[in-house]
């Protein structure tokens, strides 16, 4: 295992600049916030104002969706994030003369794709759940100092916000990844573009000569898509957002849906190592 | 005994026949020049080795059957294309501690000695080297490990003579023993003419010649007659004559006797212009 560690020490050397932009993004936002906070303190306009939280939603409510919420930045940032790292990791040894130097390392092309596929997807991961405990952290202070604060909805908010980032990430960052075997550049861009030309082509075929053949965006989405806020409106109606905590732990992650996006997941990683494997070196 | 053994090596590009059946056996404790022009297929051969790129035919190095890459060959093999294949984006100290931890055979205390001898900045990346120092930085990498083979694919391309000089240098001095074979590829054929045992030629993916350097040069020799006596050198029929101020020379067999000929020892460029021909070895 001493060489994984190697390739991921030097797959972190080549990546961090880009994996570490999420937080500095995220410092200039807080910068900025109290930069503002400032302004308005000095300027003597400073008014926080919790009551319209009072009357409004109950506590626990309010807790789940704020910490939700806290995942919109650092989540969307992880995917795209995802998106860079990944559509480069196969290719980009290539194209900077480098892979023959690799390549010539007594070392399994497992691992070294492992470390590829770990360094864009769970370092990402690992960036936005920093990033998400800071703010968890810096939010639930607020909201306990001027409001009131419910641990177990809070930490659930913030968990299956997370998890849902995760598993999109997952998957999205595993098709850029075959896509960065099979193309030299633009890894992203070229396999959308051909999976939108089969979609529209399928369609076409579907309308003119009635079939059903299966449209393979159609499929993606359906298999990214996770909605943790899914029938919120109505558990907060009926004052139970444990009930409610429940059912999205069952609806995003123990479900036969988890174990197809980790299948899928594990074989675009095998499929594109397979095709990196087998890719002549001239 | 040999460290590799080739059969019918054949490498197609498309409709380009890159390698054209190659059959040869590698000598163990040899230093062995691969010779022919741009494009003749000396980086094709050095890859089919690897098993970098597919290909008809048999190899084996070291006892193991080279099909497709494998990476456990390079324990014993260290493979060299040229010094701007490092990796840019890597520091110098974290490329040697990359290559160190990857291999069983890295000598640690040869590396620390060769890093004292040197004045590589440890924390600059290699983008921001100089051609100068990623060679002693590649040099330092390939001394550190204690490989049987060498296979040095263009080595010095694109580095000015002094390095070039200092590379090869080094590498016979610091690298090379009776146990250790090295394969260098080249078409700067002067720059390792004394460093090498043996010589390949190749050209238009054939192999022409594999020979003992010094047998190859016994068995030739230059011939040079006035202008005016040309007929005494086309009469042997040398694939090449070359005309100077006031004279032909040609390579023919040393055995071969031309009255009042100016006789001299070819070189190796000499030798595979008469082998092969052509204006750019």
């Amino acid at each position: 295992m001493h060489k994984l560690k190697a390739i991921m020490i030097k797959d972190w050397h080549i990546n961090k600049k880009s994996l570490l932009i999420p937080f500095w993004i995220t410092a200039g936002f807080y910068v900025f916030i109290l930069l503002s906070i400032a302004f308005a303190y000095f300027k003597g306009d400073m008014n926080i104002n919790m009551i319209d939280l009072d009357t409004g939603p109950p506590v626990p409510v309010i807790n789940y969706i704020v910490n939700m919420a806290i995942l919109g930045l650092p989540g969307l940032m992880s995917i795209l994030f995802i998106i860079m790292l990944t559509q480069n990791a196969l290719n980009e040894d290539i194209k900077k003369n480098c892979e023959l130097f690799h390549r010539s390392q007594p070392v399994s092309i497992w691992f070294r794709t492992g470390s590829k596929y770990l360094m864009g997807i769970a370092g990402n991961w690992a960036i936005m759940l920093i990033i998400a405990l800071f703010n968890f952290l810096v939010i639930n202070t607020i909201l306990a100092i001027f409001h009131q604060f419910d641990f177990y909805s809070a930490f659930n908010g913030m968990i299956l916000s997370s998890i849902s980032f995760m598993k999109t990430g997952l998957i999205i960052g595993s098709i850029t990844f075959f896509f960065s075997a099979v193309f030299k550049d633009k890894a992203f861009f070229q396999g959308f573009a051909i999976l939108l030309g089969v979609q529209f082509l399928f369609l076409i075929v579907n309308t003119m000569l009635n079939w059903n053949l299966p449209l393979p965006l159609t499929y993606l989405f359906k298999l990214i898509k996770l909605n943790p806020m899914e029938g919120l409106e109505n558990d907060v109606a009926s004052l139970d957002i444990r009930n409610h905590i429940s059912m999205v732990w069952n609806s995003i992650l123990f479900n036969w849906k988890t174990l197809i996006q980790l299948a899928f997941s594990g074989s675009l990683f095998i499929g594109a190592t397979w095709i990196y494997k087998n890719k002549e070196i001239k | 005994m040999n460290v590799a053994e080739v059969k019918n090596l054949t490498k197609y590009y498309g409709k380009l026949k890159a390698l054209d059946g190659i059959t040869l056996n590698i000598p163990q404790g040899r230093i062995i020049g691969l010779l022919g022009k741009n494009g003749a297929g000396k980086s094709t051969f050095m890859r089919c080795l690897l098993g970098f790129l597919k290909h008809k035919g048999d190899i084996t190095i070291l006892n193991e059957t080279i099909k497709s890459h494998k990476e456990s060959i390079h324990e014993h093999i260290a493979f060299i294309p040229d010094v701007s294949s490092l990796d840019d984006r890597l520091t110098v100290q974290q490329t040697i501690d990359y290559v160190a931890s990857l291999n069983q055979s890295w000598n640690a205390e040869k590396a620390q000695q060769l890093l004292a001898g040197s004045d590589l900045p440890l924390n600059k990346k290699v983008a921001n080297l100089s051609k100068g120092m990623k060679t002693k930085l590649y040099l330092l990498i390939t001394l550190s490990l204690n490989v049987k083979i060498l296979l040095l694919d263009e080595p010095t391309l694109g580095l000015d003579i002094v390095f070039r000089k200092e590379f090869f240098n080094t590498i016979l001095g610091d690298f090379y023993d009776e146990s250790k074979t090295i394969i260098i590829s080249t078409h700067q054929v002067e720059e390792v003419e004394q460093i090498l045992q043996d010589i390949i030629f190749i050209d238009k993916g054939k192999m022409i010649l594999f020979e003992d350097v010094e047998e190859l040069k016994k068995k030739h020799s230059i011939f040079t007659v006035p202008s005016d006596k040309i007929e005494e050198l086309e009469k042997h029929k040398p694939k090449l004559i070359t005309k100077t101020l006031g004279h032909v020379s040609a390579i023919l067999n040393s055995e071969i006797k031309i009255e009042n000929a100016q006789i001299n020892k070819p070189s190796l460029s000499d030798l595979f212009m008469e082998k092969v021909g052509g204006s750019n070895a």
